[in-house]
């Protein structure tokens, strides 16, 4: 496995391609900026997506809706659940 | 009932650049000019939009601003394709991944009434929605639904658009079907001889108002369809323009549906040559191309040259009554009688 930056970088974009944000760079995303709302802007479909996404891309499967709140906060924490599940 | 507003995404780029220099297009299909988007839609939103759905909001936004409503009483659409691009998208990653891990968005805009929902949306109109999938009458059932709320007073305003895309994978099952020109050209696909037509795309909205407002485009008199009628066409026009009171004499301009397809030109030649014998005419899939919603760029043609008194390519008076006449694969002939106001 990768480490943590260069998963964040790969993650960062992927999460432009899979959410057409086409007008960011993965530079434009702070690791810990809050990915809903303030933050990146995103909304309740797209973390249908994210969920895909982690799916797709990493063979990981969300316990719980629930859990996708701490999951989901940054991508500082979507790389440390991706590192913590990834076999 | 009047037409306040109309305006029109198509292959067009507005109606002065029909007057003055119309698009040209070479192959076997027509593509829309799109407009600048961030112009109409939060770019939060385009993102996730497909084209179809930000040229339907586009046309829809533009039409309400130079109508100035901010709220419509009611917004009916019609579509025969739907949000294409979001099905194939969306059918073609079920196959991929063996229907698993697939993409929301794609799932959630593929129905064929994300267009009239996104309006809502974004205009936050909680009022009457209604999407009409009626093949090629489907415009005409959301005019018609449209025309039936300001008729019962239950709207003033309706906003009622027509709107369909080609998809690479749609244009290619269709062609299977030798309904296009291989090497066809607006320049002469009326009238060309050769059997095909070109296929077209468009996104088309009015403002539809009970009263008439200052800056009305066209007074909408008469609307009426049919499918696969058993009586001649020239008797149900006959029958149109008597219930309407209307004599063929008094109609100014006859704007006909004919898409260049020489199989089925002749049919509408022979109308103007008993039941629109000596009515000025013009057509209109030169500049559109042929699909199933092309009667609304008919209408937004209409709608303009009653309001401005110009017609594409034709010098002269301007005209006080249009009657257009489309019929979709021979099957769903339809009717609009407009005036000027």
């Amino acid at each position: 496995m990768e480490n943590k930056q260069e998963l964040i970088h790969r993650l960062k974009e992927q999460i432009i391609k899979q959410l057409k944000l086409e007008n960011k760079r993965p530079e434009d995303i702070g690791d810990h900026d809050p990915l809903f709302v303030d933050g990146l802007g995103l909304d309740s479909i797209d973390a249908l997506e994210l969920i895909v996404l982690l799916q797709q891309e990493y063979n990981i499967k969300l316990r719980s809706a629930e859990e996708g709140q701490d999951v989901f906060r940054s991508i500082d924490t979507m790389a440390d659940y991706i590192l913590e599940h990834s076999a | 009932m009047y037409i306040q507003s109309a305006y029109a995404v198509s292959p067009q780029g507005s109606f002065n650049e029909l007057l003055e220099n119309p698009a040209q297009y070479r192959g076997d299909r027509l593509t829309c000019k799109e407009p600048d988007y961030s112009k109409y839609i939060d770019p939060k939103l385009i993102r996730r939009m497909s084209r179809i759905i930000k040229m339907g909001a586009a046309a829809a936004m533009e039409c309400l601003q130079q109508a100035k409503v901010t709220m419509p009483d009611a917004i009916t659409t019609g579509t025969a394709y739907g949000c294409l691009a979001d099905t194939d998208q969306f059918l073609t990653r079920m196959v991929e991944f063996k229907e698993e891990l697939l993409s929301p968005t794609a799932f959630i805009q593929s129905t064929h009434n994300t267009v009239g929902a996104q309006i809502a949306l974004m205009l936050k109109c909680h009022h009457y929605n209604n999407t009409y999938v009626h093949r090629g009458s489907s415009f005409e059932a959301a005019l018609m639904d449209a025309m039936g709320l300001i008729g019962e007073e239950a709207a003033q305003t309706v906003l009622v658009g027509g709107v369909d895309e080609i998809i690479e994978k749609s244009h290619a099952i269709l062609s299977r079907f030798d309904l296009y020109k291989k090497e066809g050209s607006t320049e002469t696909l009326i009238g060309g001889g050769t059997k095909g037509t070109m296929a077209g795309e468009g996104a088309a909205f009015f403002l539809l108002n009970g009263n008439r407002e200052e800056g009305s485009l066209a007074k909408l008199d008469a609307v009426q369809n049919w499918y696969k009628p058993t009586v001649p066409v020239a008797t149900l026009i006959e029958d149109f323009l008597k219930r309407n009171r209307v004599a063929a004499g008094s109609i100014d301009l006859l704007i006909t549906g004919n898409n260049g397809d020489a199989r089925y030109g002749g049919q509408y030649e022979a109308l103007q040559q008993s039941v629109f014998k000596g009515i000025p005419s013009v057509t209109y899939k030169q500049f559109c191309g042929e699909y199933p919603t092309a009667s609304a760029f008919a209408l937004w043609m209409a709608a303009h040259i009653l309001g401005t008194g110009q017609v594409p390519g034709v010098e002269g008076p301007a005209p006080k009554r249009i009657l257009i006449y489309n019929n979709y694969k021979q099957q769903y002939p339809s009717l609009y009688l407009l005036s000027a106001c």
